[in-house]
C-alpha cells in the first residue's frame, strides 16, 4: 500500500512537471507574430491595425491599397487582418468595449449609427476639414452616410451603386433590340414579360429579384415607384404608403402570376441564374463585372429604369472608422485620408470595378481602364442609401422588410395586409429609440 | 456481462471485514483510496472545465437576468424580464417547433441507418476497409463546406442534381427556395453528414463485444433475431446511449447548416432555437435575451438527457 | 439460409451508400480542376471540359498556405493531444473509481455539452482577453484542452470493460494509474482512436473559435484562410473546393492511420470465468 502510494505520487510528479512544461512551452511560443495597438517603439515606427472583412476576389484590390499607402509612409505599419464579415461584426463590438479593438475597422456604413451612439468609433470632424477630405467631391447621400448626430464618424472605404445588368443575347432572342435597354417602368415590363418563359422545366425568368442574403433589391422598387421605407426625417414608417403599397403590388403581381422571377432568392443564387443566362436581367452592383465577363456572358449595364418616382438606385458604402482607444489618432486619419485621394481611389476603382466615392474622376482617362467603374459613376446622383443613419438599420431589414417581402411573395397574406402590419411593427420600432 | 463476485458489495476492499467497519468510520474524514485517486485523475479536466467551460455557462446565467447589448459597456438588470418576454415571442416558439421538427426527423433514421451501416461493416466482408473510410469522409468535412456544395447541387434551377433528375423525368421541388422543402433539405444533409460519424462509433462498441457471447448463444439454440436483441443491442447499450444522447443534444443545438444553407429562411421555416439565438445575440446584439434564451434551450435538453439516462440506466454498470 | 445472395444484397447497400456519400465529394474535386468560369454553367457538368490546376496554383499563391497549416497543425494537435490525456483520466474517474457524489457529477459534465457555443463565446472572450490571452496558442488550445464529449464517449467505453480486470490489478496492489495506464486504456484503443480523429477533426475544421480568439493573419488557422475565398457577394467556388479537397487529407491521412487501431479489437481470451 505505501509502495503503490509513493509509486503514483511520484508518476503524478512526473505528469504535473510534463503538464507545466508543456503550458509553459505554448506561452513562450505564444504570439507567434501578431500586432499590438502600442507598438510604439523608440523610433517613430507606428503599427496600426485595421480589421475589415475584404474577403473574396476583391481582396487583392484591397491589399495593393494598404501597400501603397505602407510605401507612401515608410513609419507606419499596417497590420491588416482580414476574416469574414460575420464573425467581425460579431466580436468587433466587444473588442471595443472592452479595449482590445483595432486603430482602424471598415464595416458597412449603415453600422455607423449604432458604434457612434455608443461611443465606440472616435469622431472624425478634423479629418473633413479642408486639409483632410473635401466633402464638396463626394456625392452628397455619401456625406450624410458618414456622419451621425451632425458629426462625421466614418470616411469612405468604398462605394457602390447598383445597375440593372441585362443579357443581350438572350434581349436578340425575345426580339428585343440589345443596344436599346427598357428606360422606363413600362419599357421594362413589357421587356420582362417577353424574356420570361417556362418550357417544361427549363426555366426563363426575365428579370430575377434577390430577397434576402443580398443587397437590397426591392427597396429600388419601392424608391421607383415614388414610395420608401422610412420617412425622411427617420421617425415614421412609410410601407404602408399607398405609393409603396402600389408598387410592392406591381412587382409582387409580376413575380407570382407571371413568373418573371423565383422566390426566396440570395442576391448569390440571383447572380447564378444571370451568369448561366437562366435570367435575363437582374440589379447588382459592380462586383459581379469580372466574373460575368470571364464566363463570356455577352452583357451590358444600364441604369435602372425609371418608375413615376424618378430615376433612382441603391448606394452602399463600407466605411472607415476609428476604434476608440486608438493611440495614433493622426496616424490613422493620414491613412483615410490616403484612401480618398485621387490616385488612391483611381487604384482602387481599376482593380476593383467599384466606381470612386469621388465625383471628380469622372473624366479621368486613367478610369477608363475599366469602362464598367465609369459607367457604375454615372448613376451616383441619384443613389440613395437603404436604413442610413438609423441605429436599428439591421433590425429593421432583417426582422420586419425582408420577412413582410418574403410573406407577400409566398402567398401569405395580401400586399395590404402584410404591409399594414409591417408598418405597425416598424413604427413601434422608431418610437422605441 | 456481469461477472461480479457474489457476496461483496461493489467497491468494497476484498481485504475484509474490519477494514469495511473502519471505512464507515472515518469516511467522512478520509477519503477512501479510489477517491483520492479519482480527485488526482479529475483535477485536469476538472480545472479546465470549471474555468473555460462552467465559468462562461454561469456568466451566461446572471447575464440572462440582464439587458446587455454588446455595443455597450453597462448590462442593466432584468430580472425574469427576458423569460417574460421569451414567452410571448412568437419567432422563439416557431423555432421550437422548427427544432423539434429537425431532431425528430433526423435523429432516428440517422441512427437507425449507422447502426445498420456498422452491423454491415461488422460482418467482416472484403473491402470493409475501404467502405468505411467513405462513410466517413462527410463527417472529416466542415459543416460549413458541405452545405455550400449542397445547395449547388440541390439549386432547382441549374444544380447538378436536378438537372439529372428532369433528365429522368422528375421534377426537382424548388428545395431550399421553398418554405415546405427547405428544412427536408437541411435534415438530408444532416443525416448525409452524420451517418459515418455514428457508425464509427457504433462499430467500435461492436468490436468490444466477444465473440463468446455469440457462440454461447447460438450453442444455446438462440436464432438470428434473438442473438441481435439479446446480445448485440443489449451489449451496445453504453455505446447506443451515448450515440442517443450525442445526436439528441446536437438536433437541438443545430446551427452550421442552417446558418450556410438557409440563414433560418425561407420565412423563418427553417429557423432553429440556435439560430434565434445567433440573430438576437451576434446579430441584434441582445446577448441578455439570447442568454435566456439558451437557458430555456438549456432546460429542455437536460431534461430530455436525464429521461434518456434514465431509460437507458446510465448508472448501472453492471 | 443462402450466403451468396445475402452477401450480395449487403454488398449492394454498401454501394449505393458509397455512391450517395462520394457524389458531393466526387464534385467537389472535379469543380477544383476546372477553371472558375466553369463552374457556373447551364447546363451544369460534372466534369470539366478542360482539367486545369489553376485553382489549385492560385491558392498557393493567394494564401499564406504554410502559416494556416503550421497554425492548424499546432492548434488541432495540440488540443487532441492533451485532452486524449485528461479525458480518458476523467473518464476513468467516472467509470472504474467508486467515490460519493460520482454519478451527480457525471451529469454535471454532461450539463457542459447543453449550452450552445454561441452564448457562453463571448463571456470567454472578454475573460480571455482580460487575461491577455487573445492572439496567442495558449487562448486557443488551453480551452479546447478537456472535452465533455470525450469524457462522456470515453466513460461509455470504459464502462463496457470488465469489472474483473480492476478486482484483479487491485488483489495484485497495482496503483489506480497502472491499472488505468498499463490496463484499461490499452483495451480502449479503439475508442481513443476514435475520439483521437474526431478531435483532431473538429478542431481542424473549426472556423469560429480560431476566428473569435485570433486577430492577426499570422495565427490563422486553414478554415479562416479557406474562408477569404467566400466573399460577401461573390464565393470563389474553384479555389474553394481545391482548398477544401486540400485541408482534408491530413484528416483522411489520420483516420486511415487510426483504423488499425479501430481493427483491434478486445480479446477475451485468456480471462478466466
Amino acid at each position: 500500500m505505501v509502495k503503490s502510494a509513493r509509486k503514483s505520487g511520484k508518476w503524478w510528479a512526473v505528469v504535473l512537471i510534463l503538464a507545466f512544461l508543456a503550458t509553459a512551452f505554448l506561452a513562450a511560443c505564444g504570439k507567434s507574430g501578431g500586432s499590438g495597438s502600442d507598438g510604439s517603439n523608440a523610433g517613430q515606427q507606428i503599427t496600426l491595425t485595421f480589421w475589415n472583412g475584404f474577403t473574396g476576389p476583391d481582396r487583392p484590390a484591397y491589399e495593393a491599397m494598404v501597400d501603397e499607402f505602407m510605401k507612401a509612409h515608410p513609419n507606419i505599419k499596417v497590420s491588416m487582418d482580414i476574416q469574414p464579415w460575420d464573425t467581425l461584426l460579431a466580436k468587433l463590438p466587444s473588442s471595443l468595449v472592452s479595449g482590445n479593438g483595432p486603430d482602424i475597422a471598415a464595416f458597412n456604413s449603415n453600422l455607423i449609427p449604432q458604434y457612434a451612439k455608443a461611443g465606440n468609433i472616435l469622431p472624425l470632424d478634423e479629418l473633413y476639414s479642408s486639409k483632410g477630405i473635401d466633402t464638396s467631391v463626394l456625392p452628397e447621400s455619401l456625406v450624410k452616410q458618414m456622419q451621425y448626430d451632425g458629426k462625421f464618424y466614418g470616411a469612405p472605404a468604398n462605394f457602390a451603386t447598383l445597375m440593372m445588368y441585362y443579357n443581350k443575347d438572350l434581349f436578340a432572342a425575345a426580339g428585343l433590340d440589345p443596344e436599346k435597354p427598357p428606360a422606363t417602368w413600362d419599357e421594362w415590363t413589357e421587356a420582362i414579360l417577353k424574356l420570361t418563359k417556362k418550357d417544361g422545366g427549363e426555366n426563363q425568368y426575365g428579370f430575377v429579384i434577390a430577397d434576402h442574403a443580398t443587397i437590397p433589391n426591392w427597396p429600388i422598387l419601392i424608391w421607383g415607384g415614388g414610395g420608401d421605407i422610412v420617412s425622411e426625417d427617420r421617425k415614421s414608417s412609410l410601407l404602408a404608403d399607398p405609393k409603396t403599397i402600389e408598387a410592392v403590388r406591381k412587382w409582387s403581381d409580376l413575380v407570382i402570376h407571371h413568373g418573371i422571377s423565383p422566390v426566396n432568392l440570395t442576391g448569390a443564387e440571383a447572380d447564378k441564374l444571370f451568369q448561366t443566362g437562366k435570367a435575363a436581367m437582374e440589379i447588382t452592383g459592380p462586383w459581379m463585372t469580372p466574373g460575368f465577363t470571364e464566363a463570356g456572358l455577352h452583357y451590358d449595364v444600364a441604369p435602372i429604369p425609371v418608375g413615376p418616382g424618378g430615376p433612382v438606385t441603391l448606394a452602399d458604402s463600407v466605411a472607415l472608422v476609428a476604434g476608440k482607444d486608438t493611440k495614433h489618432k493622426e496616424a490613422v486619419f493620414e491613412f483615410m485620408k490616403f484612401w480618398n485621394s485621387k490616385e488612391a481611389q483611381i487604384k482602387l476603382s481599376v482593380q476593383s470595378g467599384f466606381p470612386p466615392a469621388r465625383t471628380d474622376l469622372a473624366d479621368d482617362p486613367e478610369l477608363a481602364k475599366n469602362a464598367f467603374a465609369a459607367k457604375f459613376a454615372t448613376v451616383a446622383a441619384d443613389a440613395r442609401f437603404y436604413l442610413g443613419g438609423l441605429e436599428k438599420a439591421n433590425q429593421i431589414d432583417t426582422d420586419i422588410f425582408i420577412p413582410a417581402i418574403q410573406a407577400i411573395l409566398n402567398g401569405q397574406g395580401s400586399v395590404e395586409d402584410v404591409l399594414q402590419d409591417a408598418d405597425r411593427k416598424l413604427n413601434e420600432l422608431l418610437k422605441g429609440n | 456481462m456481469d461477472y461480479g463476485r457474489p457476496g461483496l458489495p461493489r467497491g468494497a476492499r476484498p481485504e475484509g471485514g474490519s477494514a469495511v467497519m473502519t471505512s464507515l468510520r472515518t469516511r467522512k474524514f478520509t477519503p477512501n483510496r479510489q477517491t483520492k485517486a479519482a480527485i488526482l485523475f479529475l483535477f485536469p479536466s476538472a480545472l479546465v472545465l470549471v474555468l473555460f467551460v462552467f465559468w462562461p455557462i454561469v456568466n451566461s446565467l446572471w447575464l440572462s437576468f440582464h439587458h446587455w447589448n454588446l455595443m455597450e459597456a453597462d448590462r442593466g438588470f432584468a430580472g425574469f424580464a427576458n423569460y417574460q418576454e421569451l414567452m410571448r415571442d412568437e419567432r422563439f416558439w416557431n423555432s421550437v417547433v422548427n427544432t423539434v421538427y429537425y431532431t425528430l426527423g433526423t435523429v432516428p433514421v440517422c441512427i437507425a441507418l449507422s447502426l445498420g451501416l456498422a452491423l454491415i461493416c461488422n460482418v467482416g466482408l472484403k473491402g470493409t476497409a475501404f467502405f468505411k473510410s467513405v462513410y466517413f469522409l462527410p463527417v472529416i468535412t466542415s459543416f460549413a463546406m458541405i452545405s455550400i456544395i449542397w445547395g449547388f447541387l440541390m439549386d432547382p434551377d441549374i444544380g447538378l442534381l436536378s438537372y439529372y433528375m428532369k433528365r429522368l423525368g422528375f421534377h426537382m421541388p424548388d428545395m431550399l427556395r421553398s418554405t415546405k422543402w427547405a428544412m427536408p433539405a437541411v435534415i438530408f444533409v444532416a443525416i448525409w453528414k452524420n451517418i459515418g460519424f455514428n457508425m464509427v462509433i457504433l462499430l467500435a462498441g461492436l468490436k468490444a463485444i466477444p465473440v463468446s457471447l455469440y457462440e454461447a448463444a447460438r450453442l444455446d439454440g438462440a436464432g438470428p433475431f434473438q442473438r441481435f436483441a439479446h446480445i448485440t443491442l443489449a451489449s451496445l447499450r453504453h455505446t447506443l446511449l451515448f450515440v442517443v444522447i450525442i445526436s439528441v443534444i446536437s438536433s437541438f443545438q443545430v446551427f452550421d447548416q442552417v446558418y450556410v444553407m438557409t440563414r433560418g429562411g425561407p420565412l423563418h421555416s427553417t429557423e432553429t432555437i440556435v439560430y434565434y439565438i445567433y440573430h438576437q445575440g451576434l446579430e441584434l446584439l441582445n446577448m441578455g435575451y439570447a442568454s435566456s434564451m439558451a437557458w430555456l434551450l438549456f432546460l429542455v435538453i437536460f431534461v430530455i438527457t436525464i429521461v434518456q439516462l434514465r431509460i437507458f440506466r446510465f448508472d448501472q454498470t453492471d | 439460409m443462402r450466403p451468396r445472395l445475402a452477401v450480395g444484397v449487403l454488398y449492394l447497400v454498401l454501394i449505393a451508400a458509397a455512391v450517395v456519400t462520394l457524389f458531393p465529394f466526387v464534385w467537389m474535386v472535379l469543380t477544383s480542376l476546372k477553371s472558375e468560369a466553369e463552374i457556373v454553367t447551364y447546363p451544369p457538368k460534372l466534369f470539366p471540359d478542360r482539367f486545369t490546376l489553376e485553382s489549385v496554383v492560385n491558392i498557393w499563391e493567394r494564401l499564406p498556405f504554410l502559416t494556416l497549416f503550421r497554425n492548424s497543425v499546432i492548434f488541432a494537435f495540440g488540443v487532441t493531444l492533451i485532452s486524449l490525456v485528461f479525458d480518458s483520466m476523467a473518464a476513468f474517474a467516472f467509470s472504474r473509481l467508486h467515490f460519493p457524489g460520482r454519478d451527480k457529477l457525471f451529469i454535471l459534465v454532461l450539463v457542459a455539452l447543453m449550452i450552445p457555443v454561441q452564448v457562453t463565446m463571448i463571456p470567454l472572450f472578454l475573460m480571455l482577453g482580460n487575461w491577455g490571452w487573445l492572439d496567442t496558442f495558449l487562448g486557443l488550445i488551453v480551452p479546447r484542452a478537456t472535452n465533455a464529449f470525450g469524457i462522456f464517449m470515453l466513460r461509455q467505453f470504459f464502462i463496457n470493460l470488465p469489472k474483473e480486470l480492476d478486482e484483479s490489478a487491485r488483489i495484485d496492489g497495482s496503483s489506480e494509474l497502472r491499472l488505468y495506464a498499463a490496463i484499461i486504456v490499452p483495451l480502449a484503443k479503439p475508442a481513443i482512436a476514435s475520439l483521437a480523429v474526431f478531435h483532431l477533426m473538429y478542431n481542424w475544421n473549426d472556423l469560429m473559435w480560431p476566428l473569435i480568439i485570433t486577430n492577426s493573419q499570422e495565427m490563422r488557422t486553414i478554415p479562416a484562410g479557406l474562408a477569404l475565398f467566400m466573399g460577401q457577394h461573390v464565393v470563389e467556388y474553384g479555389v474553394l473546393t481545391a482548398g477544401v479537397a486540400i485541408s482534408i487529407m491530413p484528416l483522411i491521412i489520420a483516420f486511415l492511420f487510426a483504423q488499425k487501431y479501430f481493427v483491434q479489437g478486445i480479446a477475451f481470451t485468456g480471462l478466466k470465468e
